[in-house]
């Protein structure tokens, strides 16, 4: 109801401003100076006055990853939360989002404790118990499984803008700039933060599409190191790829599963694509 | 005149039957006890027995006087088949001291000629072959027409419906065709099922149909609208609206919205209601319009409009809306909670819940690894693994080859016996899982079915991925 009567309005707006050229002609040829000196005063409001523009929108609260190098690209020192983030794989992962996934699952962990995370997806694949194991609160976790990718896109936009939402992941193979801000309007709403996975269920790769994320993430599987001695397999690595961040700064890290204070520690930064762990890191961009 | 309206069997031995002069049985039997027949209390006995039949199967109707209609469509299997279920329920019957005759056919019609002149607990098969030899009595026409066709010299249902159609029709009248129709399931026939009485309807009837989109989207939100302050002066609120639509012709186009958490938000139902009007079609029009309210519960009052601040506590309560509007565009099983569930077959370890249902302690054993992502059913890789016991050193899976770099394991997962029978119970069938990790660090999850040593070399399956 309330829609429709916004709707009104503008509609009202718009058709007194269509009938009215004849008479703002009239102002502009005899312009009185009380009119003038307010118009000045609006346009020298405008230039001093921060203007709320999407990008100069500082973060009101970030995740920081705990380390310097990281944090040093991203605005805030930190991943801004009330914004959405795009996750990419690479290869099979474009249909599995195994890694992508689970990279979400650990930056979302600690939302958990704000409220609720819902995760939407493309193909009811995937599992709690592993998500438990990466430290995140699955048994809290809201599953919704979607047929198609406008189904996913509403559905991630529809939990993003709910009430009592901290964080909402979908999966979705590429929103357009639309659905992209349609998408940063609904975290705007509750301050909740997007996490949208790249998924593509059949056909081939995904071309990266420009979009209205604070930041994009390319993750890729990274040979893991056990600690001398042990058997078996070492922490999780990530190939971590900051492709793109609004306000900040790009980058590319190898990251591990770590059970400290920060659910991620970087191990060594990434040039050129070559591990090189003595090298300071190399920010593109 | 006083006859008799009914005989039990004892009676009927003796050469009584119903219609008979009261003073003519007596005559035959002096010391005949009759009782005054009370319609009212055998229809009430009859309803009650309706009742009573739920338990045998939701869609129940009494055939007054002395009959009961049960659509066991799709229930039957529950008892094992038609011929066990039918069993069961003639034992329970005859438990309490009601002897019956029961018939299962595949319409109403013939299951009643089955039940009234057919053999006992008959099997009907092909209504044709079932119906043939019956008397046309068995067909429910009016008796005078059942008299009309025995005086042609039609006694039987497979001689009339031998006739060519048109002149039978002409000659006996469009009731005798309805009803060999019913009888052979070609014809529709309405049956009334008793429903629980639900006190929470409303009902909206307009003067003139209507059928504008809009026109129903209102009188929508009117009739929710109603039931609503009926369940707010209670205290109650309702998990399930279900409308229908009453059409002119006869037939009722339903729509049904399900809550997460009771509610009487009338604003709240109209909207989840508002995309679903879409299919229904009002057809000529639409006269009567119903709404009933199902699985209510006691509902506090809630102020609206307050939502809580995101970090301010974890107020499941403030989810419901969005819980409702994805679980009504996507269907109840597309929304879910995972839950731990006692079994160590990592397909049954996290069983789905309904979303806002309250988490229970005790969650995944998060020392062992489990994959982020499980597929539905393992594939098949193609793996070299020439050490038996050890995890392969190489695998093809998708078109890939993947040369195993570390790898852990195995967690022997035995499979659960219990829930199979005892004889195909076999020790040998246990799952070695592997977690191993290719020279790019993808990370997979092998296991190997059976031991080595059988007679064919044990297979690989990849039953998930780690990210």
């Amino acid at each position: 109801m309330s829609r429709q009567a916004q709707l009104m309005a503008v509609r009202a707006r718009l058709s007194g401003l269509e009938s009215a050229p004849a008479a703002r002609q009239v102002r502009v040829d005899s312009p009185e100076p009380s009119a003038v000196l307010q118009i000045q005063k609006l346009k020298r409001d405008l230039m001093t006055e921060s203007v709320p523009t999407f990008v100069d929108r500082a973060p009101r609260a970030v995740l920081p990853f705990g380390d310097s190098r990281v944090d040093a690209c991203l605005p805030g020192a930190g991943l801004p939360l009330g914004r959405w983030h795009e996750l990419t794989g690479e290869g099979m992962e474009i249909e599995t989002a195994a890694v992508a996934a689970a990279f979400a699952a650990v930056l979302a962990a600690p939302l958990g404790q704000r409220g609720e995370v819902v995760w939407i997806l493309r193909r009811d694949d995937l599992y709690a118990p592993g998500l438990a194991g990466l430290g995140f609160p699955a048994e809290r976790l809201i599953q919704v499984c979607v047929r198609d990718e406008a189904e996913a896109l509403a559905a991630l936009e529809d939990a993003l803008s709910a009430a009592g939402v901290a964080a909402a992941i979908g999966e979705a193979e590429s929103p357009d700039l639309t659905a992209g801000r349609r998408l940063q309007l609904a975290c705007e709403r509750h301050g909740a933060t997007g996490f949208l996975v790249r998924r593509r269920l059949y056909g081939e790769a995904v071309t990266p599409r420009g979009s209205a994320a604070a930041t994009r993430w390319r993750i890729a599987p990274a040979p893991s190191e056990p600690r001398p001695g042990e058997p078996g397999l070492g922490a999780a690595r990530w190939r971590t790829v900051l492709e793109r961040c609004r306000g900040g700064r790009t980058g590319a890290w190898i990251m591990e599963k770590s059970d400290g204070a920060h659910p991620l520690r970087v191990v060594a930064g990434l040039g050129d694509r070559e591990l090189d762990s003595t090298q300071p890191v190399r920010l593109a961009g | 005149m006083r006859r008799l309206a009914t005989v039990d069997a004892r009676a009927a031995a003796l050469g009584l039957f119903a219609g008979q002069k009261a003073t003519d049985a007596v005559a035959l039997v002096p010391e005949l006890m009759i009782a005054e027949a009370d319609p009212t209390a055998d229809a009430r006995a009859l309803a009650r027995l309706a009742d009573w039949c739920a338990r045998f199967s939701p869609a129940v109707a009494a055939d007054r006087p002395d009959g009961l209609f049960l659509d066991i469509t799709g229930v039957d299997h529950l008892w094992g088949g038609e011929a066990a279920m039918m069993a069961d329920f003639a034992a329970r019957l005859a438990r309490n001291g009601l002897p019956i005759r029961a018939a299962v056919a595949g319409s109403p019609g013939a299951a009643w000629a089955l039940a009234h002149f057919g053999p006992d607990r008959a099997l009907a098969g092909e209504a044709m072959e079932a119906l043939a030899t019956l008397p046309v009595e068995a067909l429910r026409a009016p008796d005078t027409d059942a008299a009309q066709l025995r005086r042609l010299g039609l006694r039987t249902i497979g001689t009339l419906a031998g006739l060519p159609r048109d002149q039978a029709g002409r000659r006996f009248g469009p009731e005798v065709m309805r009803r060999l129709d019913q009888a052979l399931g070609v014809a529709p026939e309405a049956l009334a099922f008793a429903r629980p009485p639900n006190p929470w309807f409303a009902r909206l009837a307009f003067a003139e149909p209507i059928s504008a989109p809009e026109d129903l989207a209102r009188v929508a939100g009117d009739i929710v609208e109603r039931l609503c302050i009926r369940l707010e002066a209670e205290g109650r609120g309702a998990r399930r609206f279900d409308l229908a639509f009453h059409r002119l012709d006869g037939v009722a186009e339903a729509v049904s919205v399900g809550l997460a958490l009771p509610g009487r938000d009338a604003a709240a139902v109209t909207r989840l209601f508002l995309p679903l009007l879409e299919r229904v079609d009002p057809g000529f029009g639409i006269e009567v319009v119903t709404l009933g309210a199902r699985e209510t519960a006691p509902c506090l009052a809630r102020q609206p409009g307050l939502s809580p601040l995101p970090g301010d506590s974890h107020d499941r309560e403030a989810l419901a809306p969005l819980v409702d509007r994805l679980a009504n565009r996507l269907g109840e099983a597309a929304v879910w909670r995972a839950e731990a569930f006692p079994s160590h077959a990592p397909e049954r370890a996290a069983a789905r819940r309904p979303p806002l249902s309250a988490p229970t302690t005790g969650g995944w054993d998060r020392e062992r690894p489990r994959p982020v992502r499980l597929f539905r059913r393992p594939e098949l890789v193609e793996a070299l693994a020439p050490v038996p016991d050890d995890p392969p050193l190489m695998f093809h899976w998708r078109g890939r080859a993947h040369r195993v770099r570390r790898a852990e394991g195995p967690e022997r997962l035995g499979e659960e016996w219990w829930r199979r029978p005892w004889s195909e119970a076999d020790p040998a069938s246990a799952r070695d899982y592997y977690q191993v990790e290719d020279e790019t660090g993808a990370r997979f999850w092998l296991f190997r079915d059976g031991p080595y040593g059988g007679p064919e070399p044990p297979r690989w399956w990849l039953h998930g991925l780690f990210g």
